[in-house]
């Protein structure tokens, strides 16, 4: 009798078991790979998060045209981080523990950024970062890696092509005038162009920043128009990059070279709000519709895909900031995982460390800290703008490329009063 | 008086519950939408003691909170304090901005206070932003300490914001059934008629900011090492403003069980809308919730159930 019993009670036994392991689900040939992220899609940084998300699924839907990843197709899983650094941590743990993604990007931008750090770091991820500053410098952690081409050194990327253009210029000017907003990234822009003005030897003769929160930037351009400054460098966000501008031209500050660091004169929205006011403005870029770009393989289908699909969006229409970078980073990523046949995140991360990647954006190898190993910060210089409309800025011609040198396309036009004419 | 001993009793019960949760390590994403939800129990329970019993109604809820998080972020930079020591300071500093602010203020009544508090979150923004030690505007990166109970930070972290908010509700209880929180009720009612029969309004109302100053402190000094990253912008949002008025208000002003179920409540709806739907919608339902309830209920769940049962 107990025999019997012991007998049906292994039997039931190995029956759970059994039906206990095929529940648990076993990745099928079929079952997607999981891409999971935040993104600002409201909030401060949603202008560029929207149009960012787009370029991701663009490339998702190429991957599954080609029939996927490992054989495998591609889903996105992502949320809104409200531009809210804190809610990144929850949203990232989400994404790894309740909706089990296998791979993960970051949002867009250096403050969404850093909150997601240390959850990669805990957990041995491979995270690719869209468009952060100098968010490894700290943690150094050797599974990060950062797609804008700032370079191993970011604090001075953004100035080094806007003063090595006025040293070359003849004769050389001798005074600058720097100015940016009190918030991150200007912050960091002007530590950067003190050290460079260092090193060309020029003369400060102004240096102050301001709240952001500013309205009227008149008082400001007066006091730097007062010090009659040969070079004008400005670190600001879209707002007051915009601002900055108008107030130049209302109180005619024309130093000999005007720019540098103003985040936002790229967004379409502002150029064609601004349209003519751009002119001789010298501006860092990432991207521009110059011929040395429009060469890269992929990039001309991957521009008339956003733009067919921006405008029902309603995003950024042109793309030509952020997008194209955002594509690349993903694409890298693919790449990664195809070349490593799993997605094992060290041997990911090991295959992205050693391998030099080609992209719609060119060929991206990464170095120190996750960063480029070669900085690619591009100066352009705002040529022949007449009036507002969008379709002048399509082509090649209005923001030519001055710095670095192999992807220069066109001349500076010096002094920047030449070039209002 | 008589019915603390038990309330000790449900609330050391519940720290414990929140501290077999944690060494179950159920799905890590529980204890990170938890550690929220109970971030907001102790922000609403500590908006509610001012604003709730006292009438005076605070929007500079982000200033205590963001100043309870700086704290912690300067002890971390500078003597790398331990937690229990960043909870503490961070309440102490909050606590003494709330002496003042409330010395300064409090001569203001209504709306003018409302507005002052209003101010107050701005200036001291303005000062943080303008302090490179703890970050300025670009913010800072903080890392947490290693080899935390529990085995992960933010399990830790959850437990320590339960304990917390258990804290935080037996304060308010204590006060709410105490003489401070019928002196409150009546200034609530009428500070003249209060002061005329011998209410030490002054003096209750900078209790009353004080201890409220002290909680939202408490409730932001773990936040850097909730989000490693602490900039201006976040640690002074908004939503923690318009949080800590609205959760009392869906919950009910007039009991300490009122900020509770409204922390739950919209904290919870919040976690959720985040990941589901879209955060879009995130303040949007906040408004929607809080209109709808001044409108039907403007004595939020606790006066709709009192309703109900008097019908009964």
């Amino acid at each position: 009798m107990t025999r019997t019993r012991a007998l049906i009670a292994v039997t039931l036994a190995t029956l759970v078991v059994v039906a206990a392991a095929a529940l648990v689900p076993v990745a099928r040939a079929a079952d997607p790979i999981k891409l999971g992220f935040g993104m600002a899609l409201t909030g401060g940084l949603s202008a560029n998060g929207k149009p960012a998300l787009l370029a991701v699924e663009i490339w998702k839907d190429d991957v599954n045209k080609k029939g996927g990843l490992l054989g495998r197709p591609v889903q996105l899983i992502y949320y809104d981080d409200q531009t809210n650094p804190s809610t990144v941590p929850g949203i990232y743990t989400k994404l790894l523990d309740v909706d089990k993604v296998d791979l993960v990007i970051s949002g867009y931008g250096t403050n969404l950024i850093a909150p997601l750090m240390p959850i990669a770091m805990e957990r041995k991820l491979t995270v690719m970062g869209m468009f952060g500053l100098a968010n490894n410098e700290k943690y150094q952690y050797p599974n990060y890696f950062q797609i804008q081409p700032a370079g191993p050194d970011p604090q001075t990327s953004t100035a080094i092509g806007f003063f090595e253009l006025a040293a070359r210029q003849n004769p050389k000017p001798q005074t600058v005038a720097i100015v940016g907003a009190d918030a991150e990234y200007p912050q960091n822009a002007l530590v950067g162009a003190r050290e460079l003005i260092k090193r060309y030897g020029l003369k400060t003769v102004y240096d102050k920043t301001y709240p952001p929160s500013t309205v009227d930037y008149t008082p400001i351009v007066r006091a730097i128009k007062a010090t009659n400054p040969d070079i004008v460098f400005v670190a600001s966000y879209p707002p007051d990059s915009v601002g900055m501008l108008r107030a130049a031209h209302e109180v005619g500050l024309q130093p000999k070279i005007f720019g540098g660091g103003m985040v936002g004169l790229m967004f379409t929205t502002v150029m064609t709000s601004m349209g003519s006011m751009l002119n001789g403005v010298v501006n860092y870029d990432f991207w521009a519709p110059e011929p040395p770009f429009l060469a890269i393989p992929g990039i001309k289908e991957f521009l008339k895909e956003y733009q067919a699909r921006a405008e029902k969006a309603g995003v950024d229409p042109l793309g030509y900031y952020l997008p194209p970078y955002s594509y690349a980073l993903v694409q890298v990523l693919g790449q990664a995982v195809e070349a490593t046949k799993g997605l094992d995140q060290q041997k990911i991360a090991d295959h992205i460390r050693a391998t030099e990647f080609n992209t719609i954006v060119g060929k991206v190898k990464f170095g120190k800290n996750g960063e480029w190993a070669k900085g690619r910060t591009l100066m352009v210089q705002y040529q022949k703008i007449s009036g507002n409309s969008i379709d002048q800025f399509r082509g090649p011609g209005k923001k030519v490329v001055l710095y670095p040198d192999e992807f220069k396309s066109g001349n500076l036009i010096y002094p920047y009063a030449a070039a209002l004419k | 008086m008589a019915r603390t001993l038990p309330a000790l009793g449900v609330g050391v019960v519940v720290v414990l519950a929140g501290v077999a949760l944690a060494t179950m390590r159920v799905n890590p994403y529980l204890y990170f939408a938890g550690y929220v939800i109970l971030q907001y129990v102790v922000i609403a329970t500590a908006w509610n003691i001012l604003g709730g019993y006292g009438g005076y109604v605070n929007f500079g809820t982000p200033a205590f909170f963001a100043l309870g998080a700086y704290t912690a972020v300067f002890l971390i930079r500078s003597i790398k304090a331990p937690l229990p020591v960043l909870i503490v300071a961070g309440g102490l500093v909050a606590a003494l901005l709330g002496l003042g602010i409330g010395y300064l203020t409090l001569r203001l009544r209504g709306t003018f206070f409302s507005i002052a508090t209003l101010a107050l979150s701005v200036v001291l923004q303005t000062m943080i932003i303008n302090w490179e030690y703890v970050g300025g505007s670009r913010g800072i990166s903080v890392i947490r300490p290693s080899g935390p109970p529990f085995g992960n930070y933010v399990v830790f972290l959850f437990t320590v914001m339960l304990g917390l908010a258990v804290v935080a509700v037996l304060v308010a209880r204590f006060i709410e059934r105490s003489w401070i929180g019928r002196g409150l009720a009546a200034l609530r009612d009428n500070e003249e008629a209060a002061e005329c029969m011998g209410v030490p309004t002054l003096r209750l109302k900078l209790f009353a900011t004080t201890i409220s100053g002290f909680l939202l402190g408490v409730a932001g000094a773990p936040f850097p090492y909730y989000v490693t990253f602490v900039e201006p912008n976040s640690a002074f949002a908004l939503d923690y403003a318009v949080n800590a008025l609205a959760m009392p208000m869906i919950g009910g002003t007039t009991s300490w069980v009122g900020p509770v179920i409204g922390a739950v409540l919209l904290g919870t709806t919040q976690q959720l809308a985040t990941v589901t739907i879209s955060s879009e919608l995130n303040l949007l339902i906040v408004g929607v919730v809080l209109v709808a309830f001044v409108v039907l209920a403007p004595e939020g769940i606790l006066g709709l159930v009192r309703r109900v049962r008097g019908r009964i």
